[in-house]
């Protein structure tokens, strides 16, 4: 079986078992809406104010649903011991480690469309000034958030503190994602050209690193 | 044609399937395994005994390349426990008392999943869940199994690989007459094909089906004797 098989039948085993229990976006989608309304309502019918804070508050949802789905995609394989199975199976660790951050990213692309839709309405977001500029940036950011979570998802699955832990290894590591994400959204959706190149620049340079790292030290995180 | 006077060539001989020197494995301060020294040929049903806690476990899952010894060296099947994990992998299964099963997959997918992760073709698939009567909720969740069922399953990919070695780990816990039925025939029938088994049991009534037991007590091999000798008795 290919190196890409392998990834795809890791990320479709992942994305059937999100699925059929909605965990994920069940836990999100309420916590995303109840944070753009109390914001919303906060910050009041300044429209410039609204427009200026809502990438940041985009991308917080985007950070916390990171974090509950790449808990979740781990979750499943501690349930009944079922990292070991994957441990012992003989793949390549790495094609694990992409199907397990590709549908990280498959779950957080489909959230976040929901809640660029709850933004756009509540804070009026333009989200057509720099339509591809902005996909981009989600895309991107998106990947670099998933390759983060999909990595030390696995090392907190066998930490005996693991409510604590996560947290604490995946905030810091994605601080740049969530800096570039936040400025390459207020750029694409104000439709200026600004520095947007930059931004993306460095969440192409951040997913690089990481999905590199994540192939090479996957299966040693596995191990004993 | 041999040239005169040159010795008849000897038969190569397998290695044995299980060798270890001197394993000892620690978790944290904890020793789970005292320098334990085993061998077991190939063919053979070996049942491990002993208390809960004795390591049994542990001798399996080391065995099984799931962790490594802390300190002696061994091989399975001839290839290094450590430097040949992947290949050792291949060749050996391990069905814990922990299933390794997605409880929101249905019984044929996570056979289907099995059967992706190890490179095997999925057509074995129906026949697993016949062979341990699981074929009619073959399309129902996990999470609705009972302990047995489950363990029922857990036996079915391990039959998928027809594995060189197989790995029991208390696998009569939980089951009922005829689940257990089931497990000694999969036993049975890696006898008839000349694989080894190694079966860890705490159940001092357990399989009549072995060539051999080890007894283990407090991490260390506290005895052994050929079937039907008792140990424990």
């Amino acid at each position: 079986m290919t190196f890409l098989r392998q990834s795809a039948a890791v990320a479709g085993k992942d994305l059937r078992i999100e699925v059929r229990g909605r965990y994920a976006l069940g836990a999100v989608l309420p916590f995303a809406a109840t944070l753009l309304v109390a914001f919303g309502l906060s910050l009041g019918p300044d429209r410039v104010l609204l427009q200026r804070t809502a990438p940041g508050l985009l991308w917080l949802a985007v950070l916390f649903a990171a974090v509950l789905a790449s808990r979740r995609a781990y979750e499943s394989e501690s349930e009944d011991g079922a990292l070991e199975g994957l441990l012992l199976a003989p793949v390549d660790k790495a094609a694990v480690y992409l199907g397990k951050a590709a549908a990280v990213a498959a779950q957080l692309l489909v959230l976040e469309v929901i809640v660029m839709t709850l933004v756009s309405a509540l804070f009026s977001l333009s989200l057509g000034g720099n339509l591809p500029a902005l996909a981009a940036a989600f895309v991107l950011g998106t990947t670099g958030l998933a390759g983060v979570g999909a990595l030390f998802g696995a090392l907190d699955a066998s930490a005996r503190a693991r409510e604590a832990v996560f947290p604490l290894l995946v905030l810091p590591l994605a601080t740049p994602v969530l800096v570039a994400g936040v400025k390459a959204t207020a750029i694409a959706t104000s439709g200026t050209g600004g520095t947007l190149g930059s931004w993306i620049g460095l969440l192409v340079a951040f997913d690089l690193m990481i999905l590199a790292a994540g192939t090479l030290v996957y299966g040693y995180l596995l191990e004993d | 044609m041999l040239a005169a006077g040159r010795p008849a060539t000897q038969p190569p001989t397998d290695p044995p399937a299980v060798s270890l020197a001197g394993v000892t494995r620690v978790f944290g301060v904890v020793p789970a395994l005292v320098r334990v020294d085993l061998s077991v040929e190939r063919g053979e049903i070996l049942l491990v005994s002993g208390p809960n806690g004795a390591g049994k476990s542990t001798l399996l899952r080391v065995v099984a390349t799931a962790i490594s010894p802390t300190y002696g060296c061994g091989s399975v099947l001839g290839l290094d426990l450590l430097r040949d994990r992947d290949q050792v992998r291949r060749r050996v299964e391990l069905v814990g008392h922990r299933t390794r099963l997605y409880e929101d997959l249905t019984a044929q997918e996570n056979l289907r999943f099995a059967c992706d992760m190890h490179g095997l073709g999925r057509s074995g698939v129906p026949t697993a869940l016949e062979r341990v009567g699981l074929v009619d909720v073959a399309g129902e969740r996990v999470r609705t199994f009972s302990q047995g069922m489950r363990q029922r399953l857990a036996v079915a990919r391990a039959l998928l690989r027809s594995p060189e070695l197989l790995l029991l780990d208390e696998p009569y816990a939980g089951l009922d007459a005829e689940a257990r039925h089931i497990v000694d025939d999969a036993v049975r029938s890696m006898r008839s094909e000349g694989r080894t088994v190694m079966l860890a049991t705490h159940d001092v009534a357990g399989p009549d089906l072995a060539t051999r037991t080890v007894a283990m007590e407090s991490g260390r091999i506290a005895g052994s004797g050929s079937f039907p000798e008792r140990i424990l008795s």
